[in-house]
């Protein structure tokens, strides 16, 4: 019941957020947005038919009604249907979503394992050769640009010039084995990029919870070193951990793959969003601006439960 | 207890002072530092108008292999891509110095703003611009401000900056949340100053080692959102960059001529490279905690 009492407080200290991303979504997207009045007329149309059209978009109302009237289509979860193919919003989405989340699962796992894996060697080894040898590696991924790690492992892997073992874009997941050749490629540019990134965090962050006291009182007890990174040193930088992979998970969602699917093809909500934004196809926008921060909001939310579930000294408060 | 920048350390020199003398001793501090600026000569020498300035012209055949005229060769439709190149590191760096100024400013004087009048209606309001601002995908905020500003050339900086200070002022504010409450501070305000001239005078310059380390990271990540926008149609619009090279090559890459997209690749790798090594040693040499 306090768990329940506290989630339905969040969430609706969570409302303030949704409201700003609103507003800057209707700013910048619909009220300076695109004029879409002559897209919906004829040829050399008439004083009165542009007036007429215009009214019907409602772009001769005040600007607060249609913020307003905005924000009632957004909490109605209306967003209409797809300018280009007429295709409803929601049906779109709940298409895209779990192609999306295929594509970006394994990577987003795969670079956050690794990354508090590699960490923790690169923290044991403080100072050794190994550890430099982690972190030079890391160095070398932070300074990678994403867009390159993806060309370089298609050359690699998918071109006649590299091995020519995998398909070179498109999707596929009709078997598990065709889902792993399409996935391969994409997932290990993302681990390779994400991985210089996480291993710096997660190694900085383990390396402040090593000098901490009691870990230097239970090495004196003698603790074993496994017990000791995992007891003492692992279970309690967990909270700084948490927050990292849970605010990553909305940007995953809806548009980190961006890139990826638009590259290679993957029909999933990265690919839609480009070519909405290609095509200034609003009602697409505007949906997934306002989920997205839905998932903010109740990314908070899982982050401070999970605090919880880590930390027995935290609160919910 | 930390040195400041205007207090005596324990060995009597100053923050600034020893972080000079910690980094003048950090060799690969210093070696990126040289490649950094090797880089900006060539940015400077583009600006100039030194060399380069033929980047447009189509003057080779097409695909020409590397050799004495065209030392990276030429590209599909016979440019030069040695000279795309050295004006795409003039991108780079016009991206890069704009948005960390810009960024770093920003994040500075909100965050400033914010800590100094924490708990009150003003930190509240900066905090939730803040979450807002977050909360838009990257990209997407691009995009909108791109059709906001009718496809203006800079959508895409003003974009940047309008995300990239929120880092800095979250550092800002906090650094300012705990300067305020230090003596000098609170003898300046009990003799009445200013508090505008308290915030900008006598707490700011105190954050400065946070901003010189923040303009470095926003650098970087400037020059590596702009490959990615420029490749997605949303950045650089006219000139020519690393990210508009990588775009090109995507077809030559697929018809195994490899030269403009590694040109683009290594010389973006390098600077990235050298940058972020540099943005570490500062902050190794400006660490109160660690010694020499």
């Amino acid at each position: 019941m306090e768990v329940l009492q506290y989630i339905v407080r969040k969430l609706i200290a969570g409302i303030p957020l949704v409201l700003g991303v609103t507003l800057i979504s209707f700013v910048l997207i619909v009220y300076f947005g695109p004029d879409k009045t002559y897209e919906l007329l004829g040829k050399n149309p008439t004083a009165e038919e542009i007036a007429e059209i215009r009214s019907q978009l409602g772009y001769d109302q005040p600007f607060t009604t249609r913020y307003l009237d905005y924000l009632r289509e957004v909490i109605r979860l209306e967003f209409g249907n797809s300018e280009s193919t007429d295709e409803k919003v929601s049906s779109i989405l709940a298409r895209t979503i779990p192609t999306s989340l295929a594509l970006a699962i394994p990577g987003f796992i795969l670079g956050n394992l690794l990354g508090v894996m590699l960490a923790l060697v690169a923290a044991y080894f403080r100072g050794y050769w190994i550890d430099k040898f982690i972190m030079g590696f890391a160095a070398v991924g932070m300074s990678i640009s994403f867009l390159i790690a993806i060309i370089g492992f298609q050359i690699l892997l998918s071109s006649s010039d590299g091995l020519d073992l995998l398909p070179v874009r498109g999707w596929d997941t009709s078997t598990p084995l065709q889902y792993i050749r399409y996935v391969t490629v994409p997932t290990l540019a993302t681990v390779f990029v994400a991985l210089g990134y996480n291993t710096r965090f997660y190694r900085a962050v383990i390396v402040e919870e090593m000098t901490r006291d009691h870990v230097r009182t239970a090495r004196a007890f003698g603790v074993p070193p496994a017990q000791l990174f995992y007891r003492n040193i692992l279970k309690n930088s967990m909270i700084p951990i948490v927050t990292r992979i849970m605010f990553s998970i909305p940007v995953i969602v809806i548009s980190g793959s961006l890139l990826l699917e638009s590259y290679f093809g993957i029909p999933g909500v990265g690919k839609v969003t480009y070519d909405a934004i290609v095509t200034g196809d609003q009602p697409i926008l505007k949906a997934v601006v306002v989920l997205t921060a839905v998932l903010f909001v109740v990314a908070q939310l899982l982050a401070d439960i999970c605090y919880r579930i880590v930390d027995p000294r935290v609160s919910l408060k | 207890m930390s040195a400041r920048a205007d207090t005596v350390g324990a060995h009597g020199d100053s923050l600034w002072s020893k972080a000079f003398r910690k980094f003048r001793h950090d060799r690969v501090g210093m070696w990126s530092l040289a490649v950094v600026l090797a880089y900006a000569i060539v940015a400077l020498g583009v600006v100039l108008g030194v060399w380069a300035t033929d980047w447009a012209e189509v003057s080779g055949p097409k695909w020409s292999p590397a050799s004495v005229e065209y030392w990276f060769g030429t590209n599909i439709i016979g440019q030069d891509i040695f000279a795309r190149s050295l004006y795409s590191t003039r991108t780079a760096f016009e991206v890069g110095l704009l948005v960390a100024l810009g960024a770093t400013a920003l994040g500075a004087l909100l965050g400033a703003i914010a800590g100094f009048f924490s708990g009150t209606w003003i930190d509240e309001l900066i905090i939730w611009v803040m979450g807002v601002l977050d909360s838009v995908p990257f990209i997407l905020l691009v995009a909108a401000i791109a059709y906001t500003l009718q496809g203006s050339p800079w959508a895409m900086h003003i974009a940047m900056i309008s995300t990239f200070w929120i880092g800095t002022a979250r550092l800002i504010r906090g650094e300012v949340i705990k300067l305020k409450s230090l003596e000098y501070v609170e003898a300046a305000q009990a003799i009445g100053v200013n508090r505008l001239m308290i915030i900008f005078r006598h707490i700011l310059p105190n954050t400065f080692h946070i901003l010189l380390v923040q303009a470095t990271l926003s650098f970087v990540a400037a020059i590596k959102s702009e490959v990615i926008l420029s490749f997605l149609g949303l950045g650089v619009k006219d000139g020519m960059s690393w990210g508009l090279m990588i775009s090109e090559s995507t077809f030559e890459v697929l018809a195994g001529f490899f030269n403009n997209f590694l040109a683009a690749s290594v010389l973006m790798f390098g600077l990235v490279m050298a940058f972020n090594m540099f943005s570490d040693a500062l902050q190794d040499a400006l660490d109160p905690r660690t010694v020499k």
